[in-house]
């Protein structure tokens, strides 16, 4: 019950931002995440320097009919630029696209072009998606690499979400594993040779035991960290991320 | 960004801000002698806190259901992170509001919800998807509900760290804005491994 009203209060607190002037990015929406979008390389950080859509890659909007990888929208062009050499998924003919959503609109329709010819289209009509949605694209027909825009077709507005999927087609069935973020089993990076307790850029540290936190690494039980010149012990097994630092997750690490 | 509904929208969210943005003067049910210290806040950040707790709250029951079910390590592990990590702020979030005489509880303002009428439930629709998924395809359903579902929190958190009063209360939103991207960037690419 509790449950219900999250995303509508959220929806909220997005408009109550716009009203208060806030310039806070259109409240909303979605994007391919697999195959990935070049929004989502972007967002996954596989392809750097991609400008703002880094941080939103779910506001892709524009007005229907556009044929374009960034809806028009002149910030993200970056999305348009075929010269970035986006990486490609190995895909078989039959692919499986699947979305993020932020918000579920009254959907049309979903559609999937390779240059100006529509090769599926998922009729909704006007109906509220799944929480999760997913299609299933025959792409026989087309082989190598190939750039594909899926489009998201708004019932209630006059807008769409766009996102382009670079495909390398035709390798197989399966698309080439990728590799994931670090393996799981890994420990924390060896300590840099020599160098004691490389300091995290703030001043300061006396010389706690440990080697220096640092995110994106593999924390297992018990290993003993420094950061800001006193020691922590992980409570928690878990891959590290930028804010989640030990002074303020109480919860992951236990000061010494 | 066009949306119609924009307009029953705002007048939801005034109506939400008139439910239980009770402001720093006095709290309904307590003295208003305020036994806690005249914190600066306002209305965005009491209806911050509490619509991040109960957005919070929505993300740990989808989070358990991964820890439980997920297939690989790395999936379990994030789970298992976003449980402790999250219901450690939901505390710390509570605390603040209770402190400044508020409540913590968006339930407490029904009339605001009733205006949504427009709008899915989408909590409990994701978590009925999520319940009936097995494996590998449970797997890439959590994920990708995951994702959106921290895109929503840092869409918030920015709306916090550009309306919010109180100093402490805008630090969590910019660490929640922080901290989410980095899950989402760590979903990202389990999605496509």
């Amino acid at each position: 019950m509790r449950r219900s009203i999250a995303y509508p209060l959220a929806a909220v607190g997005a408009m109550l931002s716009t009203l208060a002037v806030a310039p806070t990015p259109a409240q909303a929406h979605g994007y391919v995440s697999f195959p990935p979008s070049r929004q989502a390389l972007c967002a996954q950080g596989k392809v750097a320097n991609c400008g703002p859509i880094q941080f939103e890659p779910q506001s892709v909007e524009g007005p229907k009919g556009l044929k374009s990888c960034n809806a028009g929208l002149a910030p993200f062009s970056v999305l348009n630029d075929d010269s970035r050499a986006w990486p490609a998924t190995s895909v078989g003919t039959s692919v499986t696209f699947s979305w993020v959503l932020t918000a579920r609109h009254r959907t049309t329709t979903w559609q999937y072009f390779i240059g100006d010819r529509m090769v599926a289209q998922f009729d909704d009509g006007n109906t509220i998606p799944q929480a999760t949605v997913t299609h299933r694209v025959d792409l026989s027909g087309f082989s190598g690499r190939q750039k594909l825009l899926a489009v998201w077709n708004i019932g209630d507005t006059p807008m769409a979400f766009y996102s382009c999927v670079d495909l390398q087609i035709g390798g197989g069935a399966a698309p080439a594993p990728q590799q994931p973020a670090p393996a799981p089993t890994s420990r924390p990076s060896t300590p840099p040779p020599a160098a004691p307790a490389p300091a995290p850029t703030t001043a300061a540290p006396a010389r706690p035991g440990g080697t220096a936190w640092a995110p994106r690494q593999n924390y297992r039980v018990d290993d003993v960290v420094a950061y800001e010149g006193r020691s922590y012990r992980c409570r928690q097994a878990h891959m590290s991320l930028e804010s989640w630092e030990p002074t303020v997750t109480p919860a992951l690490w236990l000061a010494l | 960004m066009t949306f119609p509904r924009r307009v029953t929208l705002a007048a939801a969210a005034l109506l939400l801000l008139a439910g239980c943005g009770a402001g720093p003067a006095a709290s309904a049910d307590g003295d208003p002698a305020a036994t806690a210290p005249a914190a600066a806040y306002n209305d965005a950040d009491v209806m911050f806190l509490q619509m991040m707790i109960n957005h919070h709250g929505q993300g740990v029951e989808m989070a358990q259901l991964a820890e439980q079910r997920g297939s690989r390590q790395e999936v379990k592990l994030l789970a298992a992170a976003v449980v402790t990590t999250q219901t450690d702020e939901i505390g710390t979030m509570k605390s603040w509001l209770q402190e400044w005489g508020e409540p913590t509880d968006v339930d407490r303002a029904p009339s605001a919800h009733a205006a949504h009428g427009g709008l899915p439930a989408t909590g409990e629709t994701e978590l009925a998807a999520l319940k009936t998924a097995t494996g590998r395809q449970f797997e890439q359903q959590f994920l990708n509900l995951f994702v959106g579902h921290q895109h929503n929190a840092i869409e918030m958190a920015r709306a916090e760290a550009t309306d919010g009063a109180s100093p402490q209360a805008k630090e969590l939103a910019t660490r929640i804005e922080r901290s989410r991207a980095g899950q989402i960037q760590q979903m990202l690419g389990l999605i496509s491994g």
